[in-house]
């Protein structure tokens, strides 16, 4: 089956293509000159999406109705003059339940659009959260980077915040950090103030969320109400940041840890990917054909599953590796683009 | 008229368009009158950071930037600032 690839990089959207895995094409550098944190194919109607930051020109979103052959920025993207903020970064780009489109952006903010990308408006909900001030920004800045949507609930993440879930429509968010380490703070148990860097709900067990924190991987099987920690049985630390579970299997889920949170490279001086099978109370390392000398780091956004079950990351010096469902021999599918900052995979 | 040059990014904002003609009595009237004048400017109006503008060949900056009036021969160049190596 025929995969697409959109990637971001730090240089610009690549278009990854190939027709069964034997051979890929790469298109790009769409959008030269633009950081992208994001890149995703809204599988509703087709659409390109990016989220878009350039050190000169601010943060933006991009659309593109084409293919990338054109493409059209979102107007006057900014926070109302009385918050006090500004708009730092744009972070994550995630379909609604409906026709909206959500983004997850720096400072701790999310907005919705109801035109495709096109204009977005500050959810006031979490811009004005009671609990705020006692956010702070971790080393790459106060994001929103995590957006999910499962069974009529919403759920946020936001580094370094902790996770929000809204049982109405994103109007109001509670705190779910329950038992989620902070150590790097007085208090290690916090209300907020959590940095996690990554959370996905599963697909078809919708009240279970993963989360791959700065201090462990995490699971809830409550919506968010209690957390497991699942590090310390075959991981070699707790720090990371990509996560990515197996869309038929709610107890598959894949990590790749780092060194420590001095250290941002792989663990152990290999590009080691760790799977587990029984929802984390064990993990195996899955690296057949990766390198075993390798100190190279996958970001947030850079592992992906496909629609057949294959998996994908992206690397900060520039290569996609993919591998069969369930695992086995990972392959190095393209090299030698720029900083990958996203991978996505869709199918078709 | 003005003429407002743009460097690469922001021309390929404005539809591949990096020269535009103005007639605009200010620096900040003619770059308000863009197309890409919300990569110029902020969310509060404020001209961003690392963006230099030089009229004539002169740093606005060192000027009244903004409020430097501008002439019908005047040219006015955006400029990312050269910053970080």
């Amino acid at each position: 089956m025929a995969v697409l690839l959109p990637i971001g990089t730090r240089k610009g959207f690549f278009l990854v293509r190939s027709d069964g895995g034997r051979s890929w094409d790469v298109e790009g550098p769409l959008l030269p000159g633009w950081a992208v944190y994001h890149a995703m194919v809204d599988p509703r109607d087709g659409a390109l999406h990016a989220a878009t930051n350039n050190p000169f020109y601010g943060a933006s979103t991009h659309r593109s109705g084409d293919g990338g052959k054109t493409w059209e920025r979102a107007e006057e993207l900014g926070l109302p003059e009385e918050s006090r903020l500004k708009l730092n970064a744009t972070w994550h780009l995630e379909p609604g339940a409906d026709s909206e489109l959500w983004l997850g952006a720096d400072p701790g903010v999310l907005f919705r659009s109801d035109d495709g990308g096109m204009t977005w408006q500050v959810n006031r909900g979490l811009l004005e959260h009671p609990t705020r001030e006692r956010w702070q920004p971790g080393a790459g800045g106060m994001c929103t980077h995590s957006i999910q949507l499962a069974d009529g609930i919403m759920y946020v993440a936001i580094s370094a915040a902790g996770t929000f879930r809204s049982e109405d429509g994103g109007g109001s968010w509670t705190p779910i950090n329950k038992s989620v380490a902070a150590e790097f703070m007085p208090d290690p148990y916090p209300e907020v103030g959590q940095c996690v860097h990554k959370l996905l709900v599963h697909p078809k067990r919708p009240e279970r969320l993963w989360q791959q924190n700065h201090c462990g991987v995490y699971r809830s099987d409550d919506r968010g109400d209690t957390w497991d920690r699942l590090d310390g049985n075959g991981l070699p630390t707790s720090f990371g940041f990509p996560l990515a579970l197996d869309p038929e299997d709610p107890d598959v889920a894949y990590v790749i840890p780092e060194q420590s949170q001095e250290h941002h490279f792989t663990a152990e001086g290999r590009l080691g990917v760790y799977r587990t099978s029984d929802a984390g109370a064990s993990w195996e390392l899955a690296s057949d054909g990766l390198p075993d000398r390798a100190w190279v780091a996958v970001l947030r956004e850079g592992l992906a599953y496909d629609d057949d079950g294959n998996i994908y990351f992206g690397t900060q010096n520039g290569s996609i590796w993919t591998a069969p469902p369930g695992g086995g021999q990972w392959t190095e599918a393209v090299r030698d683009l720029p900083p990958i900052l996203s991978v996505e995979a869709a199918t078709g | 008229m003005a003429v407002v040059l743009l460097p690469a990014v922001l021309a390929a904002e404005a539809g591949g368009q990096k020269r535009f003609e103005l007639d605009a009595p200010t620096v900040g009237e003619a770059l308000r009158g863009l197309p890409v004048r919300n990569l110029l400017f902020d969310e509060a109006g404020e001209l961003r950071r690392l963006i230099n503008v030089y009229v004539d060949g002169v740093d606005a900056r060192g000027g009244r930037l903004l409020e430097e009036p501008l002439t019908p021969t005047s040219e006015v160049r955006v400029v990312g600032a050269v910053a970080g190596g």
